[in-house]
Formats: structure tokens, sequence, C-alpha cells
């Protein structure tokens, strides 16, 4: 029987979001519902099942027609007809499986490139089929991997370092002009959603409090209360501008509120200490002409669009290498994979055994002295390869035993690498997660 | 002599090695260079020292008429000057400018003949050092300030024209980091110029009973303390920030290297290297 590692799943290029809904799988316990057993065609699935794709990531029989497998055991799970799932869904096999695994997890497939939410949602449907007792060797190893290629593509690449939504382009343009957000007040003038949405986002940042000025002095109360921060009436705006650093203008004002010739006294009050308008009003609510003064940066809803559409197309650029990391990794994996026969394995480890005999040949040579008797060191060499054939032969003619064995013989041979360190690796962060039992 | 040789070009070697990887590693967003400069900066800055050490062993005294002692020794201090401000401002783009410059002071050390000038006599050691070391913690400060005006202004530029931020400027630090770098070389620097220029003049009016002699390193002193001054007022005074301070500390920056190739090398003086 061979194993062959098979990704069954549709996503929001395949499927609308009423076949998405329908086809929602959160909380579905592979071994229980029967899809993995001991005697069944699939020996280890996992379910990946969020709001813009639903995927299974199963390793079964190559024999057998997982795919139609998966797709049953979906549509019934569901209670929906299986005749719905076919035009939608994608069938990856061997390689191009682990690829699509790796795209996923590198958020090279999210609908907002590079978003950072997917990783997450792949750690939980980990989580669940390791308690389920649904992975084992190859969907374990393949999720440490998935989660190193993640990680890999993130240090990197750039492709999840710019902001991609107006709010929190405001938020990184304020990193740029100040160091510490914590020790910089912000000053939201008016209302509306986007400006409450970035006066939450700079919050988040640590921004130190919101002050709000509002035409209606009872609608600043309400901002304020909202933001745990501070209402100050229209007519103190002045004073205000004296007291914080980040400005988020939204009023209906048809005319500008902050003029250049203003500012200037501002500024010299300030001492020159920097000040940041977001002007997020449409008309303008802060006069352009302001951006000139040193020390003063203004930047309006035009301007924060462009940040957001260059950093998407940097996003998109990025992803190319981001793709050349995830295509070294399939191959590293499927080297991996190869190796989990077991011809390879006894090989592997005769070396392993034959490269230590010799190491300690050497040193034991070196004791013997400048000029060592040959016959000695004839007899050291004799000692050394028997010893390390003697050892090695109980190990390997059981692992021989075993893998006539149906369906055990890669988790011992898997063990077998592992316990001789044969594929020198480190261990994974997140290792302990094939140790955690259920019931957690 | 050639073992003391290959040792100077190992120097050299890592400090250009720092030079190197450091912005390599920004552009190329690879982490491990970036920790490959500092490393190999801060194995520069040992063997430095210990070279330093045993040429003072050699000659017996600091010797800092000495023209590869004096640049050496300055080099020195430099990478010491980044340390402290590293510790203070924790940010390595400091590493940018501190290995180049490092290697640049360094290496001229080495391109500069062994030669002697010959010292006036009545010499205090304490009053000299004094003078000598005053100087070389505020052309570090200087030369960090310049670094961080020229940041400062590149980063300045892209978000008041909105122009689109390449990779190398996404990891630059915050213009307030830059100004703080500014405020730190001002307000610690100029008092230590002062000193300096002080030290030196009272040292010629007890030595050849005059305060001015018009030497050229003495004019270029005093036009450097004026400009330094003028920036230390605006700063602490009027509360000048951001940009006028960048740019003063560059022309600042570049009046001293003036003063120090240009005039100690090229004019007569009496702070001369010429050999």
């Amino acid at each position: 029987m061979n194993q062959e590692i098979y990704l069954v799943g549709l996503n929001h290029k395949t499927a609308g979001v009423d076949i998405r809904e329908r086809f929602a799988l959160s909380d579905c316990d592979p071994v229980a519902t029967g899809l993995v057993g001991d005697t069944g065609a699939v020996s280890e699935a996992m379910i990946l099942s969020t709001c813009n794709r639903v995927e299974f990531l199963v390793v079964g029989d190559s024999d057998a027609d997982i795919r139609a497998r998966v797709l049953r055991f979906w549509a019934d799970h569901c209670g929906q007809p299986q005749g719905d799932l076919e035009n939608h869904t994608y069938c990856h096999t061997g390689d191009r499986a682990v690829d699509h695994l790796f795209t996923v997890a590198a958020s090279l497939d999210s609908m907002i490139l590079g978003e950072p939410q997917i990783l997450g949602q792949l750690k939980t449907a980990y989580r669940n089929a390791v308690e389920k007792g649904a992975a084992k060797v190859i969907v374990n190893r393949l999720l440490h991997k998935a989660f190193s290629v993640a990680k890999r593509v993130r240090t990197e690449t750039a492709i999840a370092s710019s902001a991609v939504s107006i709010s929190y382009a405001a938020v990184e343009l304020a990193r740029k002009i100040f160091s510490d957000l914590t020790n910089h007040r912000a000053l939201l003038i008016g209302a509306g959603e986007m400006a409450e949405l970035a006066a939450t986002h700079l919050l988040s940042a640590g921004v130190r409090d919101i002050t709000v000025v509002n035409r209606t002095l009872a609608r600043a109360e309400e901002l304020a209360r909202q933001f745990n921060g501070r209402p100050m009436p229209f007519e103190d705006l002045h004073q205000a501008l004296l007291e914080t650093d980040i400005v988020i203008s939204s009023t209906g004002s048809p005319t500008a509120i902050i003029r250049a010739k203003d500012m200037k006294e501002v500024l010299r009050q300030r001492r020159n200490r920097p000040i940041f308008f977001i002007d997020i009003a449409v008309p303008r609510d802060i006069d352009p002409d302001i951006n000139v003064l040193d020390n003063v940066y203004l930047y309006d809803i035009d301007d924060l669009k462009e940040v957001v559409e260059e950093n998407l197309a940097g996003r998109q650029q990025e992803a190319g290498k981001a793709r050349g990391i995830v295509a070294e990794e399939v191959g590293a994996f499927m080297r991996w994979r190869d190796g989990l026969a077991l011809q390879p394995t006894i090989v592997a480890l005769l070396d392993q055994g034959e490269r230590i005999a010799r190491k300690e040949l050497r040193k034991s040579i070196k004791q013997l002295g400048p000029d060592p008797d040959p016959q000695m060191v004839a007899v050291l060499e004799r000692l050394a390869k028997s010893l390390c054939h003697k050892i090695y032969h109980e190990p390997i003619s059981y692992l021989k035993r075993r893998s006539q064995e149906e369906g055990s013989a890669q988790r011992f041979i898997h063990n077998a690498r592992r316990m001789f360190n044969l594929d020198e690796e480190t261990v994974p962060e997140e290792a302990h997660l094939d140790r955690k039992g259920g019931g957690q | 002599m050639t073992a003391s040789r290959l040792f100077d070009l190992l120097i050299a070697l890592l400090y250009l090695t720092g030079s190197i990887t450091y912005p390599l590693g920004l552009v190329l967003r690879r982490a491990f260079l970036k920790r490959i400069a500092v490393w190999t900066s801060v194995a520069a800055f040992a063997l430095h020292t210990v070279d330093l050490a045993v040429r003072f062993i050699e000659i017996g005294a600091v010797n800092l008429q000495q023209g590869q002692f004096y640049m050496s020794l300055l080099a020195w201090f430099f990478v010491l000057v980044f340390f402290v401000l590293w510790s203070r401002l924790k940010h390595d783009f400091l590493a940018m400018i501190t290995a180049p410059l490092a290697l640049v002071l360094f290496s001229s050390s080495l391109a500069v003949r062994t030669q002697v000038l010959a010292i006036p006599e009545h010499f205090s050691a304490l009053w000299f050092s004094l003078h000598v070391g005053t100087i070389f913690v505020s052309l570090g400060l200087i030369t960090m300030a310049f670094g961080a005006g020229v940041a400062y202004l590149h980063l300045e530029k892209i978000i008041k024209t909105k122009a689109k931020m390449p990779g190398f400027s996404k990891d630059l630090p915050s213009l307030e980091t830059f100004d703080r770098a500014n405020h730190w070389a001002v307000s610690v620097g100029f008092p230590l110029y002062t000193i300096s220029l002080m030290s030196g003049f009272l040292w010629a009016s007890f030595t050849w009973k005059r305060v001015i002699s018009w030497d050229p390193k003495e004019l270029i002193s005093i036009v450097i303390w004026t400009l330094f001054a003028a920036l230390f007022h605006q700063r602490t005074a009027l509360g000048w920030r951001g940009r006028k301070p960048a740019k003063t500390a560059i022309v600042l920056f570049v009046l001293c290297l003036v003063s120090m190739v240009g005039v100690n090398f090229l004019l007569p003086t009496h702070h001369s290297f010429r050999p």
C-alpha cells in the first residue's frame, strides 16, 4: 500500500459565498465521524475551515479514490447534495498538495495577500487534528514545515510589512514620524466611521490618549466616553492643537478649519514639536499649504489611498519572492518524504555508524602515541567496524520485520530516523503539539 | 613590523565587512547579515583596542602628535561613541555610518607615514589629553549628527512629498529618533568642543604667551565653534527641531572634515601631521 498526500477543498476563488457557507465545516472531528480509521483508506486528516476556504488535508491510500471519498464525506456531513461541490473543488496530490498547503500558510492564497490571520486559523485546525488523533507522522511534519515556511516568508520578504487599509496606513505613517506613540496624544476633530477606526488603531498602537473636539459638545462627550478620552468644546481647538501631536480631522465643514497662518502661531507655541495631520474629510478640513511648514505633516484621504495602493502593489511584488521560498521548501519536504522508505534509512543508519566509528578510531589512534604499532591499529579498526555493525544490526532487522506489516512501516521508519537523528534537524517550535493528548 | 601590518589589515578588513554587510542586510532584509555587521564591528573594535595598547607600549606614551596614532585613536573613539549612543537610542542604523567611518579613519591612519611631529616643550600631558579627549568625543557626536541628519532629510522628503517608500526606507527609524540623535550630539558635543578649544587657547597663552597665532587650524576651529554655538543656541533656547538642525549638523561635519583632513595634512600649521 502506498501512502499519498491529498489536498481537497474550495476557496474564495473557486466558490461563491453561498457555496462556502453551505459547506463550512467548523468543529468536525475526522476520527469520530469515521473519515480517519485504522482500517480505512484514509490514515491522517486535517480540516481547515475559514470564511474564505474549506480544505481537507488527507494522507491516504494512493489506490483508493480519495477525492470521491472526501467529497462524499463532506457533502454528507453538511447535509448538502454532493453535486454542488463537484464544480467548485480542487484536488491536489503529492508535491502539488504540499505546495498548496505552504502557499496557504504563507498567506499567498489569501484574499488580501499577506494577511496574518490564516496562520492562526491553520494552527487551530492543526491543534484540533492533533487532539482528535487524526494527525500522525506526515501531517505533523507537514504542518511544522508549513509554519516554518510562513515564518520564513514573513521575515525574508516584505509581504506583510506594509499597511493595506487607510486607517492602518495612517498609524504606520505616525510611526515614521514619532518614535514612541506612548508619548504622544491624538486629537479627533469631528466624527465618522473612518476617523473613529483610525482612532481605534492609534489607541491599540499605544497612543497616550485621545482628545475629542466637536461642534456639538454632547457628541464630543459621547465619543470621548467611547475612546476613554476627554471632550473639548470646538472653541478650544487652538488649545487642543497645542496639547496633541496626531490630529485626525473629519468634520462636515465646507471650508478649512485649520489654516496655514494659524498654524505658524501654533507651531511657535509648540516650540516646533512635530505635528501630524490626517485629513479624512471631503471637502478638506485642513489647508493643504500647512504641509510646507517645517515639522508639520499632512496627509489627506487621497494621499492615504495612494499609500495603500502602493503597498498592495508592493505585496504583489514580494509574493514572487515568497513563491520561491515555498517551492524550495516543497522540494525539501518531498526529499524527506522519499527518505521514509526502508532502503535509504538503512543506508543512512550504517553511514552514521561508520562515521562515528571512524571518528572515535582516529581519536584512539592518536592516544597510542606518535608512532603506533600497525598491528594494534588494525585490531582497533576491526573492533570499531564490527561494533558498529553489531549495534546497528538489531534495529535494522527490527525495521525490516516491521516494514512487512501494513500501515505501520512509516511510523517505525520515521521514529528510527528521529531517534538516530538521521535528518539532522532541530526540534521545531510547535513540536510539542503532536505530543499533547486530547482533552484540552 | 609585518606582523603588526597584518594585524592592521585584519582590523581594516573587519571594519570593511561591517560596512558592507549592514547595508546589504537592510536591502536584502536579512537579519543575520545585520548581526554579522554588528559582530564584526565589535570584533574589529576589540582588535583595534589591542592594537592601540600594543602601540602605546611600543611608543611608551600616548603620542598624539603622531598622525597614525591620532587617526587610529580617533577611529577607535568613533566606535566607542557609537556603542554608547547605540545603547541610548536602541537603533542599529548607527552601525551604517560608524563602520564605514571607522574604516576610512583607520585606513587613512595606515596610509599616514610614521612621522613624529616636534612637540613644543612644557606640554602638560593632562592639559593635552583634555584638549584631545574632548575634541574626539565631540567629533564623534558631530559625525553621528551628520549621519542622523542625512537620514532625517531623506525620510522627511519622502514623507513630505508623499513619495513611494522604497524597502530600504521602510526599515529606517522615525524622524523623532533622528532628531533626538541631533539633540544629543548638540547638547553634549558643543560643551565638549568648547572645552577643547578653550584648553587649547589657554595652553597657548601660558606657553607661547599669546592666545592666538592666526594659525589655519585655529581659524577654522573658531568658525566651527561659532556655527556650533549658533546651533546650540537655536536648539536649546529657540526650540529648533527637525530640518534646520539636521542641515546645520551636515555643514558642521563637512567643516570638521575640512579641518581634520585639509588643514592638518595640507596646510602649514602647528597641528600638522605632514611628514
